[in-house]
């Protein structure tokens, strides 16, 4: 049973959706502030971060972006506008993935679902391209020897990307591969998630090696 | 010095100087004794004669004929041209104000509200220019408030439509865990149903809102990215469980389109068929050539019911627009079509209303293969 940190400001809103979350077999830990959830973070031993944009004192962004510093948590973004500002401002911060208040719980729990799910190919041999170590089974990348720390979204995305070297993935399809999107999924989700992995694996980052854009088309893995 | 002291002024003087030329004239052809022949061919016998008081039968000497003549003709052409400059110069001092008025109010008619005249002197037309400044700055005024009132309301719909979110997250999130309720049964479990149904209606409506009020507001930005045509035609059915709808796309046409601008469309105009047409309801889909060369992607969706009410064609795309006032409100928000034309002119196209001639209502999207946007 996964744990979610559920920060939302609002009572009404944080009470409907921790009860929705324990309805859908979650462990709630709710927090109102950002403060708070930065403070009980390690302790409620959370899979997954719920962040609400609009928070009094530290806003939404500035939580993710203290949340990246430490861990690889995935966190989901609680827009209340659902503006591009909201949904680019989150982005950037590192979120994995964004849904718009009023949001379905079925949706909520597919997108939970997605960002959380690590998958693994058990058995598989470590596969090495350059510097790049990639172990399918034990969910490992190494880049030079060193561990690189990945959450779970830019891992998902390297390992489908990887898993077809030079093959061209449209921005669509990575959608429904990593995240599980239907197919009016953001496309914005892919170029941040991108960013964030060449920032993690690459060398140089304008010039990437691994992680290559084929523009008007999408990405490849390759060729190295 | 007023308009009118200026033209009795200027008439004045033009008829001291027509009475002076009359006089010199008079005295000119006196002394010089114009010619003979004038006198018997143009104004008939006697007539000179007693202009110039020569004797009957007697006629002037040759050599002064000519000069006359000539004299006559340059003292007239002076005279003509003295009178004609005065004339010219009295007429532009009053009629270049008013040429600077036409100018300004022909500026303030194509929409420059802040055009203003700077009034010269304390004639009448002065007057006139001050008074037409003093419209202008009143128009400007009138027209800024309303302005501002609009901006206002739009903004206010905005910021309630975003107001009404937080409680609909709480009410959203639970009111599923009340309607699979087992505890509740008969009516309670109707209600329970009932309430589900309007707080999505209302999720429905807030959204529609937002998204219209970002129209209003300039924000919406458009996203494109090369798309399959029959491709996004074929998941916005099958997203909304549409299976009876037809469908005419050809393999293999692409456009570059905002996707979920294009699908919001697309779901609109069908579920308009579906919710007022006849059935069946179709989507075609081709490229119209554009007449400069290029083409635009055009998708049409087409109802087989009665079609449209001819009055009511212009206003279908109004918000909140009902055709039939008497009908209850539908499960639509009442923006869907509004919201279709906002999507279709970001991406610089258009939707038009009509009826096809073989029955039913057809809705025609132009987008061009090419839309402006980020990637």
């Amino acid at each position: 049973m996964a744990t979610v940190l559920l920060v939302e400001d609002d009572p009404a809103a944080r009470q409907g959706l921790e009860l929705a979350l324990r309805r859908l077999g979650y462990a709630v830990r709710a927090a109102e502030t950002g403060e708070a959830a930065l403070r009980d973070f390690r302790d409620a031993a959370a899979d997954v971060v719920v962040l609400d944009v609009m928070l009094p004192g530290l806003d939404g962004f500035e939580v993710c972006r203290r949340l990246r510093r430490g861990t690889d948590i995935p966190v989901i973004m609680l827009t209340a506008r659902g503006d591009d500002l909201d949904i680019v401002g989150g982005l950037e911060a590192g979120a994995d993935d964004y849904v718009v208040k009023p949001v379905e719980p079925r949706v909520l729990d597919a997108r939970i679902r997605a960002v959380i799910r690590r998958t693994g190919r058990a058995g598989a041999p470590a596969e090495t391209y350059g510097e790049l170590m990639i172990d399918r089974g034990a969910l490992i990348v190494r880049r030079a020897g060193q561990d690189v720390s990945l959450t779970p979204t830019e891992l998902r995305l390297l390992l489908v990307l990887s898993g077809s070297p030079r093959q061209v993935f449209s921005r669509e399809q990575l959608l429904d591969l990593v995240w599980e999107h239907d197919y009016l999924g953001d496309s914005r989700l892919v170029d941040a998630c991108v960013q964030r992995l060449r920032a993690k694996i690459e060398t140089d980052t304008s010039e990437p090696r691994y992680i290559q854009t084929v523009r008007g088309f999408g990405y490849r893995f390759g060729p190295v | 010095m007023p308009v009118r002291t200026r033209l009795v002024i200027a008439f004045i003087v033009v008829a001291l100087l027509s009475a002076l030329a009359s006089s010199w004239f008079h005295t000119l052809i006196g002394a010089y004794r114009l010619p003979a022949w004038l006198d018997d061919v143009i104004f008939g016998p006697g007539w000179l004669q007693r202009l110039v008081h020569t004797d009957p039968g007697q006629a002037a000497p040759h050599p002064v004929r000519h000069t006359a003549l000539i004299f006559f003709g340059v003292a007239a052409g002076l005279v003509l041209a003295i009178i004609t400059t005065v004339a010219i110069a009295a007429s532009r001092r009053v009629l270049l104000p008013v040429r600077r008025l036409a100018r300004a109010a022909q500026r303030m008619s194509g929409g420059d509200l802040s055009v203003r005249i700077q009034p010269r002197g304390r004639d009448e037309l002065a007057q006139l220019v001050t008074s037409f400044n003093g419209m202008a700055a009143a128009l400007e005024d009138k027209v800024g408030e309303l302005e501002q009132m609009a901006a206002r309301a739009r903004q206010y719909a905005g910021d309630v439509s975003h107001e009404l979110r937080t409680p609909l997250t709480a009410m959203t999130a639970v009111v599923g865990i009340l309607h699979e309720h087992p505890g509740l049964t008969g009516d309670a479990a109707e209600a329970a149903r009932l309430v589900r149904q309007e707080v999505q209606h209302l999720n429905r409506l807030v959204e529609d809102l937002i998204e219209i009020s970002r129209f209003d507001a300039g924000t919406a930005q458009l996203v494109t990215d090369e798309t399959d045509v029959a491709n996004a035609v074929g998941r916005c059915l099958r997203a909304r469980g549409w299976s009876n709808v037809c469908t005419d796309v050809p393999a293999g046409l692409t456009a570059r389109v905002d996707r979920r601008r294009f699908d919001v469309v697309l779901a609109n105009l069908v579920g308009n068929a579906l919710r007022h047409g006849g059935p069946p309801v179709t989507v075609r889909a081709g490229v119209q050539p554009d007449g400069r060369g290029g083409g635009q992607l055009a998708v049409e969706v087409r109802d087989h019911g009665d079609g449209l009410v001819p009055a009511a064609i212009p206003h279908v795309f109004d918000r909140f627009f009902k055709a039939d006032t008497a009908r209850a409100r539908s499960e639509g928000s009442g923006l869907g079509l509004a919201i279709a034309r906002e999507n279709a002119r970001l991406h610089g196209g258009h939707i038009d209303a009509g009826n096809h001639p073989g029955g039913g209502a057809v809705f025609t999207v132009n987008l061009p293969l090419n839309a402006p946007g980020s990637l």
